[in-house]
């Protein structure tokens, strides 16, 4: 593996906590990663914190795309911006994948004009894993969720291709042997639906090399039912919204429970181990980001608030997607599907 | 006029004298003494077990040999605050790895532990700086120094304070304070002041160089100056010894060959690792480039990066330059404090990391 470009000045602690991530990941691995952005800000992080110089280049780039900056004009504006040179620096063979925490359709406008997508992917799919319940031991407690906002809406063969896609990443970065993949739709019978998901899945039923499932609802999204859950970008993203809504809600009615009763305070007390286990499992700055999936080259769009942790783990899920094959894996699956 | 040349008329008659002096554990050997079992340990290891840091020998080797080619008189020294019990395996590792050396010191431990002096055990300024003093006078005026230590305990204090008291830059009344401060035994401080009197004054500390074995951020050692190079390998180090003019550019790719063939190290890491000190501002861009373009035609480092650099508009050119300096004071970037350095806010210092460090 060559290295992993890391859009320095993307999302809003950048470029402190990118830096801080990087260098975590240089004390840790052997990774090689190339910063890429204002080389004399980025210089002065990394001098405030413990790195190893051996594992981390310095790309410049003079201009930044703000997270609140319109994706398409900043692209066509802000030409030495990180996050394109970045992605050039992939295209070019410089660097396997690239970690970004910056504006999040900047991104993927980045990759669609260097990368390159995988020959027959009519739509790329940004994927989000979330935890869930798992079913028996052993099960991977994240489920991918995909497209949660790349594509607003999709026809049944976008909707098959994700499915493949899901599957694939699944298979080679979570190591599940044969993925469960469902549709997400307002029932289970397969004549439930739009069209389009009813199509799809019929497509994909009759595919051998994917274990699909069927339909699952709204409810069997955080149970352990499926491993890759399959609709459009649109339903993707409110479904997602909705989960971290839902768990922020929840932390903060346990806390106002908590204050109007010594009862609840203390049995919030006895529950606090349990509490904090159920937090970490919901903290996005483990699991490292989202993986934009249908380009040659692998994205991981990581949180826009990520601290120097998640974009550490970021910048490892890149690795191990680049060194596991995935692109090769969704090529493979595609073509079977065929 | 007549003062240039008569300091040109001792250039000629008296050989250039170069002294390198290298502290033992962590700089020159990869010590583990992190806990009680590897610190038991270390009295019972044989010289074939102990492993010298990847590259420093290949260094170390290649300023004699720079130096005996140059007609200069080059002096090789070893400081180590280990008990002298374990000096015989250590010097039969230095003659394993071929090391030609001048003098080398350890330190008396047990004389300490008779007389009770148990801080003194682990307190290493005053025996290091006394015996830093003491090296001087063996040496003759004119010879340059450098020093050679690692972040783990307290070099860079002592070599700066070294440096700073034989340039006559720190006063008996400042040097006794900031030795109270630290707090070394009052009798080491009373042995220390009566040696540092009869040194004859010269700025010969050229230039002091930090192993960071403990990966600690290279911006912690801004309050010592340029004087001293933090390095996180001895790649860095043999390419700011080359800027110095202590080294030549063939023996710069000895030592990346060492670490390539050693150590594991890739072409990769070494540029990683040049350009990581270039942009440190420790050796020039004429520097960086010169050499990797020597060491790419010698296959030890990849082709040159190019960087894709766009032409920005020239307001965009001037409004960056403008904010750069408003940004640094004096206009200029990178302001070395002045000499000599507050040696008692970096002994404050000093004692606050070591009460960090116990605490944890």
């Amino acid at each position: 593996m060559r290295a992993i470009a890391v859009d320095a000045m993307g999302g809003d602690l950048a470029p402190d906590e990118v830096v801080k991530g990087v260098a975590a990941v240089s004390l840790q691995t052997n990774i090689q990663c190339v910063l890429v952005g204002d080389e004399r800000r980025i210089q002065e992080a990394l001098e405030r914190t413990e790195y190893n110089p051996e594992h981390i280049d310095i790309h410049a780039a003079s201009e930044v795309i703000g997270m609140a900056e319109e994706p398409k004009e900043a692209v066509r504006h802000k030409r030495d911006a990180s996050i394109l040179v970045a992605a050039q620096l992939v295209a070019d063979g410089r660097a396997d994948a690239l970690v970004s925490a910056g504006n999040t359709g900047a991104a993927v406008l980045a990759c669609a004009r260097h990368f390159k997508v995988i020959p027959g992917i009519r739509k790329t799919a940004l994927a989000s894993v979330y935890p869930r319940q798992t079913e028996y031991p052993g099960q991977d407690h994240l489920a991918l969720l995909l497209d949660v906002g790349a594509t607003i809406r999709c026809d049944a063969l976008e909707l098959v291709q994700f499915a493949i896609m899901g599957s694939a990443y699944a298979k080679r970065v979570s190591k599940v042997a044969s993925p469960r993949v469902a549709l997400l739709n307002m029932g289970t019978e397969p004549s439930k639906g739009s069209p389009e998901l009813i199509e799809a899945h019929r497509t994909l039923a009759s595919m051998p090399g994917l274990n699909f499932i069927g339909n699952i609802e709204g409810n069997d999204l955080v149970r352990g039912k499926a491993d890759v859950i399959v609709c459009e970008g649109l339903v993707g993203n409110v479904a997602l919204k909705l989960l971290e809504g839902l768990a922020e809600v929840m932390v903060d009615m346990a806390g106002a429970a908590a204050e109007e009763s010594w009862r609840w305070r203390l049995g919030m007390r006895m529950l606090a181990g349990g509490v904090e286990r159920l937090r970490e499992l919901a903290d996005y700055t483990t699991y490292g980001g989202a993986p934009i999936l249908g380009f040659e080259n692998i994205f991981i769009k990581a949180h826009g608030r990520s601290p120097a942790r998640a974009i550490a783990n970021a910048v490892k899920v890149a690795a191990k997607a680049v060194r596991d094959g995935v692109a090769e894996e969704i090529a493979t699956g595609l073509a079977g599907g065929r | 006029m007549a003062r240039v040349s008569r300091k040109r008329a001792l250039a000629v008659s008296t050989p250039r004298c170069s002294v390198y002096r290298w502290d033992l554990d962590k700089t020159y050997l990869k010590s583990e003494f992190d806990s009680m079992r590897q610190l038991v340990k270390i009295p019972f290891e044989k010289p074939e077990d102990k492993v010298a840091a990847p590259g420093v020998v290949a260094l170390i080797r290649s300023l004699r040999a720079v130096g005996l080619a140059a007609g200069l008189d080059v002096r090789v020294y070893f400081l180590s605050a280990s008990p002298p019990q374990i000096g015989k395996a250590i010097k039969d590792k230095l003659a394993l790895d071929g090391i030609v050396y001048d003098g080398i010191v350890f330190k008396n431990q047990l004389h300490h532990l008779v007389r009770g002096k148990f801080r003194n055990l682990r307190e290493h300024i005053g025996f290091k700086l006394a015996e830093l003093l003491k090296g001087r006078h063996e040496q003759p005026p004119h010879a340059r120094e450098f020093l050679f230590g690692d972040d783990w305990e307290s070099d860079p204090l002592i070599y700066s304070l070294y440096a700073d008291v034989v340039a006559g830059r720190v006063s008996e009344d400042e040097l006794r304070a900031v030795l109270a401060q630290i707090p070394v035994d009052p009798q080491q401080i009373e042995d220390v002041i009566a040696i540092q009197r009869d040194i004859v004054r010269v700025d010969a500390v050229v230039r002091i160089y930090i192993n960071l074995e403990r990966r600690t951020p290279p911006a912690n050692f801004r309050a010592y100056g340029p004087r001293l190079v933090p390095t996180f390998n001895y790649f860095q180090t043999a390419v700011c010894l080359f800027e110095d003019g202590e080294l030549t550019v063939a023996t710069v790719a000895k030592v990346a060959e060492s670490l390539i063939e050693g150590s594991g190290y890739t072409p990769e890491r070494l540029a990683n690792s040049l350009a990581d000190v270039s942009r440190r501002g420790h050796i020039t861009a004429a520097t960086t480039a010169a050499l990797w373009q020597y060491l790419a035609a010698q296959r030890l480092l990849p082709p040159a990066r190019a960087q894709r650099r766009r032409r920005r508009p020239w307001w965009k050119t001037l409004t960056a330059a403008v904010a750069e300096w408003m940004r640094s004071p004096n206009g200029k970037p990178n302001v070395a404090p002045p000499l000599p350095l507050d040696y008692r806010q970096l002994a404050s210092e000093l004692r606050g990391a070591k009460r960090h460090e116990v605490s944890t």
